[in-house]
């Protein structure tokens, strides 16, 4: 290995790193100012570690959320769903293709990420560890996934790295679009046959719980927050995002007919049967709105559930990380043949 | 449309959904690597050729559609599979090697490139007009598969054997993208689908072993027999019915419903 190349031994958060004060005060002062920090400027080793984590973990969810809903390119029940859902997966692989190259430009090498990855090494988001059995759920993950996403990168977009902020700001234009058209999937599922409407509040069920956990555990439990607020990497706590989140959907959600439910699920996943054959499942009677603060009431999801899919006993943790990994052997032959390498070419010539 | 004769409708038909329904399968085919495939960038550009065959079907099915009286998804997805007109090539699996993608496209990319040059000719003008769009867009997609083909065959011994292999593997299914649909003579003589110099068979032969030789490799392709039955008179086998299968599971829950 050449000098100059940062081995990923490096690449680790050390708050025993004694960073110089001058620095560090300009730095922070930079910041504080809105300032944005360019990928050639100067920065805390920290502060590029927790970058790095942070696009490496979001451009791996990008690529192992496309797979969910590839499954279902194959049975779009028409032409004009089968090329936008196509096209939708394609922006989502684009996203994570801009995110690892933003994750390159920190120090690591899309090989070592992509090796790691499947390996099991990294991680990628939680909310894909969940299964998608019906057309309806694709419906869902581009309405209420992305809903999600797009709140939360809405607030990354505010953060202080700016070829972060600007891959947020082109991936969120894109986003808009997928929730537009997974609004109008959920729409037509609702304003469609029994059959239909019952599909879709089967999937909204499964999906409801995990778009709650979207934005992470609570903030008293979340370690993250910290120096990762005061250098703009995060720019706002799990709780504010999740408030928002449910102030908008909730309402959103009955609007269109959908019933908001407490559902007890399967280690797969799907919502459990009771003995007589019916779902497990309660309406939330904590769904209304406050009067007096604005807010809508929900219930917690089962945070248990959060650490036990988050510690990889999911319903599909393996299962997608199994089939990134075979995409990734599979090509590998590909890609020395045109590289001359297994690896992947840097991201500046 | 201009009016067409009854004589004229029925072979016509046939020969834009032989068209259709192999890009249909083909679209298909290249969107199961949509998010799977060896490199990002190719990833990318994949699903946007997919995306372009699939277009191209939807257009075609809405023409046939307006001839008969139904939707294009109805036409698209809703017909017993002996109705279909695809060759068996569009419906082979590629076992997610990279080769087989490539070649099965090279193989279909050209043939199509050359039913458009003809079909661009049309006396029929929104045939002829729609085709040259198609055209246009039919000729990246070829130069996407030669190139790729050229990378494969010198990109070091194993990318050129599995180029090679799939060369091999897939050219007895190629000679039946030949087959002619029933009626296609009529067509000919009319001026829908005006033929050009020298047999399909032997410009595709030329285009593609242009390519086949630039990247080291080599092809052979033996002709089918003229009586031979096969996808375009809807004699179909297992990879596509159970393709069609798969691919209109949602569709047939609720023909009916608006997805
Ligand atoms: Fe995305
Ligand atoms: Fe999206």
């Amino acid at each position: 290995m050449s000098a100059g190349v940062t081995s990923s031994e490096e690449l680790r958060i050390d708050w025993k790193i004694q960073e110089d004060p001058d620095r560090m005060a300009a730095f922070q002062a930079h910041i504080d100012a809105k300032g944005l920090v360019e990928a050639d400027d100067w920065m805390p080793h920290n502060y590029r570690v927790g970058m790095l984590r942070m696009a490496e973990h979001h451009a791996n969810s990008e690529i192992v959320g496309a797979l969910p809903e590839g499954e279902w390119i194959t049975r779009a029940p028409s032409l004009r769903r089968k090329l936008a859902l196509v096209a939708k997966v394609q922006d989502e692989v684009g996203h994570g293709q801009m995110l690892y190259r933003t994750s390159q430009d920190l120090g690591k090498s899309r090989d070592q990420m992509l090796r790691d990855l499947v390996t099991g090494k990294t991680r990628y988001h939680n909310v894909f560890n969940y299964p998608a059995p019906t057309w309806a759920d694709v419906a869902m993950i581009q309405w209420l996934v992305d809903g999600a996403a797009i709140l939360n990168q809405k607030s990354l977009a505010e953060g202080s790295y700016g070829p972060y902020v600007r891959t947020m700001k082109r991936i969120n234009m894109e986003e808009a679009f997928h929730f537009k058209s997974g609004e109008d999937m959920v729409l037509t599922l609702m304003s469609g046959t029994k059959r239909q409407r019952q599909m879709a509040q089967e999937a909204f069920d499964r999906w409801w719980g995990p778009c709650l956990m979207f934005f992470g555990p609570p903030d008293r439990e979340s370690t993250k927050t910290g120096p990762f607020m005061t250098w703009r990497i995060k720019t706002a706590t799990n709780d504010t995002l999740r408030e928002a989140y449910v102030d908008r959907f909730a309402p959103a959600a009955r609007a269109l007919g959908l019933n908001i439910h407490l559902a007890r699920k399967n280690p797969d996943g799907l919502i459990a049967v009771k003995a007589d054959g019916t779902p497990d499942k309660i309406e939330d009677p904590l769904i209304r709105l406050d009067e007096s603060t604005g807010h809508w009431g929900f219930t917690q999801p089962d945070w248990d559930e959060f650490y036990r899919v988050i510690g990889g006993d999911g319903p599909c943790n393996k299962q997608r990380v199994a089939l990134r990994r075979f995409s990734y052997e599979q090509g590998r032959w590909v890609r020395q043949a045109v590289m001359g390498c297994a690896g992947l070419p840097p991201s500046r010539n | 449309m201009q009016e067409l004769s009854d004589k004229l409708k029925a072979p016509l038909t046939d020969l834009l959904l032989s068209i259709a329904d192999d890009k249909l399968m083909l679209g298909h085919g290249a969107s199961d690597w949509t998010g799977l495939a060896p490199i990002l960038e190719e990833d990318i550009a994949f699903s946007a050729i997919s995306q372009e065959e699939i277009a191209h079907a939807a257009a075609l099915y809405e023409v046939v559609g307006t001839m008969h009286g139904r939707s294009a998804d109805a036409v698209a997805f809703g017909r017993e599979p002996s109705a279909y007109r695809c060759a068996e090539l569009t419906s082979l699996g590629d076992d997610f090697d990279w080769s087989r993608a490539i070649v099965r496209q090279l193989f279909c990319d050209h043939f199509d490139l050359l039913r458009f040059e003809r079909l661009a000719r049309s006396l029929l003008k929104s045939v002829a007009a729609l085709s040259k769009r198609i055209g246009a867009e039919e000729a990246t997609h070829v130069e996407h598969a030669d190139v790729w083909l050229i990378r494969l065959g010198r990109g070091g011994d194993e990318s050129k054997t599995r180029a090679q292999a799939a060369l091999n593997a897939l050219s007895g299914a190629a000679a039946m993208l030949f087959e002619p649909t029933d009626g296609v003579d009529v067509l000919e003589r009319e001026g829908i689908y005006p033929a050009g110099e020298g047999s399909l068979f032997d410009r595709w032969q030329e285009d593609v072993g242009r390519v086949v030789a630039e990247a080291g490799l080599t092809l052979e392709v033996v002709p089918s027999p003229a009586d031979a039955v096969g996808g375009r008179r809807g004699r179909h086998g297992e990879s596509f019915t159970g393709l069609l299968d798969e691919m209109c599971e949602v569709y047939r829950v609720e023909p009916e419903a608006a997805w």
